[in-house]
């Protein structure tokens, strides 16, 4: 009799599993979900900040956005407050130059203007159209995130499109503060500021490679009341969007909560939510809550937000090569290199092959594209190539340059000061 | 001739609807389950469709309402296709009945219409009244919002639900076109959308409380984005006490003085205001005992964000004299606050 038992026994057990699989399927998720969403929102609605701007020049946006690497880099001395320990920064205030070349002239260290290189566009246009293409950029609150206790605040560069001349951070439960200007990171849409307050509750952020695509991802802003941080739905779409760039969430995303934490169901940062587009243009209002939205990871660059700390203002970097793209590997064929790039510099030439950088094996043109995609002027790379694809591996470290996009190319019919000389003309690019 | 032909179609619709009266079509094959269906299921039978006045095509003929009370009161958004005579509500039954007009609520943008009870079969299903501290809502609670969005929904068939999460509250602060919205109060953000003909629909919590009366699409100034938003219901509670209870609330007529700070701005003429810089305190107006200077720049009235001259100007204008604001402004890198209160501008 004994021995017969376990039989039926292991049967009930099994079916009884059976019937536990099938209720797992929660038809009341959503209540579930509710409590863990409130806990996310009370987690991080502490160091989600109001960001409010005052002054500046109305920009009118549209099909003729700036792309993101745009906007005249300006020097900004880092603000008084002293900056924490920055870590090791080696090759900072002198970029190396490639030995035997000079310096080329649209070389520009650590986002310093060129004479000349500043020209608003508007000023070339002999007549404004009565009605402005594009739709005029609103002045509204956004949002902001902490990034350490002792003031440093993360916000998005949509913030400071007008160059604002006043910019109030208010942080909950702590009061507003006026905010010092330090540095931007154009490429990511981000930009710091620097408010007088110790203290400040920190976020904890995830690293990217922690992020798994499908998890929830809660967007926050702060925009539309004081008290109490507005909420999004989503979860991530996909990750290294933009050359490793940001992640892609489908929670809506727009001015409502551009600066905003995107969060997971811990209140842990994932990314900052920021106008960012595929194009590269920063995200006009056909992006504005469409359910493709980019949060900036950055838990994974502390240098980046060091150089941002010391008030650099940071591009895209630009390596200067045009790539051959009938050529499909291995490496990536040079079609040309501009005199003013980086690469020119350090001597590649047309024809010549890219097989390697920084000891990854490229691939193809489209891989070195990916590989170089998210670095920023000033960055060093280890380059190695082979000239016209043959011959010994030549290896030398270069210094990625600010892009010169062609809306910035410098206007040699610019009136400029007398006192100043007037740059040579320039071919290519 | 076409109303006839029209009449003529409807009379031969009826006897192949009148079967399905009471029953709401989506659970017709199985009984609710979740907490999302069991909300829809309770709810759906106290929201009616709205057909009124058409004529432009810029305006939509149709709209929705909650009914208040077993005596016949609905209530809605106050819009123009609501007109005397012309404004019939769809009951969940898909029975048709003549609406009078009560009195509107113009601060809130709100009307009250009436059907005649006696008409109606069976009982009709109020949502009001709701106890006040069930109309309280948080931010990223989960809701169901229930409206007839682009009158989808003809005769009986069901208005259609849409699902999703309260994004957070406006208040004041929040700027859209005036002429949006009457409404000037705190309103709920949600992501489940509004589309025209869901305005005046309601807003549930998952557990099936009301907490809000859907708006018009808010064109949010301060974002450049379309927002979904509702009325609280609580704030809905005093003109619903006034005319379907009959409690005639007291109400205090203030004649308005024009509120004066003694503040002179720093501002040239021109299209874009500046910000609100001070420019001259007038000696012994309010402000220059607060110890405003030339120079502070002024930042927030209350919860009000100044960030130009004119709105510093718009904003003083919702306040009379005598009333005390929370003034905050900036001197130098300092910010500074300070209670003023509002005088009258001397002679």
């Amino acid at each position: 009799m004994n021995a017969a038992r376990p039989l039926p026994v292991v049967a009930a057990l099994l079916l009884g599993a059976a019937a536990a699989a099938q209720q797992r399927v929660d038809a009341d998720e959503f209540q579930h979900l509710e409590p863990v969403l409130q806990r996310a929102i009370a987690a991080a609605a502490p160091f989600v900040v109001t960001v409010e701007t005052f002054g500046g020049t109305r920009r009118v946006l549209g099909p003729d956005v700036p792309i993101d690497g745009d906007g005249p880099p300006r020097p900004r001395p880092a603000p008084k407050a002293k900056p924490p320990e920055p870590p090791e920064q080696p090759e900072q205030p002198e970029p190396p130059a490639p030995e035997g070349e000079p310096v080329p002239e649209g070389d520009k260290k650590d986002g310093e203007p060129k004479d000349g290189e500043r020209k608003p566009d508007a000023d070339k246009k002999p007549k404004l159209p009565l009605v402005p293409e594009g739709f005029q950029q609103t002045r509204g609150k956004t949002t902001g995130v902490v990034l350490t206790a002792d003031g440093w605040i993360l916000v998005s560069r949509f913030a400071l499109n007008f160059d604002p001349t006043t910019v109030l951070i208010t942080v909950p439960g702590r009061g507003t503060f006026h905010a010092e200007r330090a540095g931007e990171d154009t490429s990511r849409g981000l930009a710091l500021v620097k408010i007088a307050a110790e203290g400040l509750p920190v976020p904890t952020f995830v690293p990217p490679a922690e992020v798994a695509v499908g998890q929830w991802a809660f967007a926050l802003g702060r925009t539309f009341a004081a008290d109490e941080p507005t909420v999004h739905l989503g979860i991530v779409s996909a990750k290294k969007r933009l050359y490793g760039r940001a992640l892609q969430i489908d929670a809506y995303t727009s001015p409502a909560n551009y600066g905003g934490a995107v969060v997971d169901v811990h209140g842990r940062v994932l990314g900052i939510a920021v106008p960012l587009s595929p194009s590269g243009r920063n995200a006009g209002v056909e992006w504005y809550d469409s359910g493709i939205g980019f949060a900036v990871t950055i838990a994974d660059i502390p240098d980046l937000l060091a150089r941002m700390q010391q008030g650099q203002v940071l591009q895209r970097g630009w390596l200067g090569v045009h790539l051959e793209p009938s050529h499909l590997g291995p490496g990536a064929k040079i079609a040309g290199a501009p005199k003013d790039g980086a690469a020119a510099a350090a001597g590649l030439r047309k024809g010549d092959v890219v097989v390697a950088l920084d000891g990854i094996e490229v691939q193809n043109g489209p891989h070195l594209q990916m590989l170089l995609g998210a670095r920023l002027g000033g960055d060093t790379v280890t380059l190695t190539w082979r000239d016209d694809g043959q011959g010994e591996p030549i290896q030398k470290v270069v210094t990625l340059l600010d892009a010169p996009w062609s809306e910035q190319k410098r206007d040699t019919n610019a009136d400029l000061p007398a006192s100043f000389p007037l740059p040579a003309p320039e071919e290519g690019r | 001739m076409r109303t006839a032909f029209a009449l003529f179609l409807l009379a031969s619709l009826l006897p192949a609807q009148t079967a399905d009266f009471g029953k709401a079509w989506s659970f017709d094959e199985r009984k609710p389950q979740t907490r999302i269906e069991q909300t829809i299921d309770a709810v759906l039978p106290s929201v009616v469709k709205i057909h009124g006045a058409s004529g432009l095509a810029t305006i939509s003929a149709y709209a929705t309402g909650v009914i208040v009370s077993d005596r016949g009161h609905i209530l809605t958004l106050d819009q123009i296709m609501i007109q005397k005579g012309k404004t019939r509500v769809v009951l969940y039954d898909g029975s048709v009945h003549d609406a009078l007009l009560l009195p509107e609520e113009p601060k809130l943008g709100l009307r009250l219409l009436k059907i005649d009870p006696a008409q109606v079969h069976g009982e009709l299903r109020p949502l009001w009244p709701p106890a006040e501290q069930d109309a309280g809502f948080r931010t990223g609670q989960f809701v169901v919002s229930i409206g007839n969005a682009f009158r989808l929904a003809e005769f009986s068939e069901k208005v259609s639900a849409t699902f999703g999460v309260v994004v957070g509250r406006a208040n004041t602060a929040l700027r859209y076109r005036l002429a949006d919205v009457k409404y000037d109060g705190d309103v709920i953000l949600t992501d489940a959308c509004n589309n025209p003909g869901h305005y005046g629909g309601g807003l549930f919590t998952l557990d099936g409380r009301w907490i809000g009366l859907n708006l018009r699409l808010l064109d949010s100034k301060e974002t450049n984005t379309m927002l979904s938003a509702a009325i609280p219901t609580r704030d809905l509670l005093p003109y619903l006490e006034q005319h379907v209870l009959g409690e005639r609330r007291e109400q205090t007529v203030v004649t308005k003085v024009p509120a004066w700070t003694g503040v002179v701005l720093f501002e040239q003429a021109g299209r874009q205001s500046p910000p609100a810089y001070v420019e001259r305190v007038i000696a012994g107006s309010p402000a220059a005992q607060l110890g405003l200077r030339p120079d502070d720049l002024i930042v927030r009235i209350d919860d009000w964000s100044i960030r130009t001259c004119r709105e510093f100007r718009d904003v003083l204008a919702r306040y009379a004299a005598g009333q005390t604001v929370k003034l905050v402004w900036k001197r130098g890198t300092k910010i500074v606050d300070g209670e003023l209160v509002l005088a009258e501008e001397p002679k």
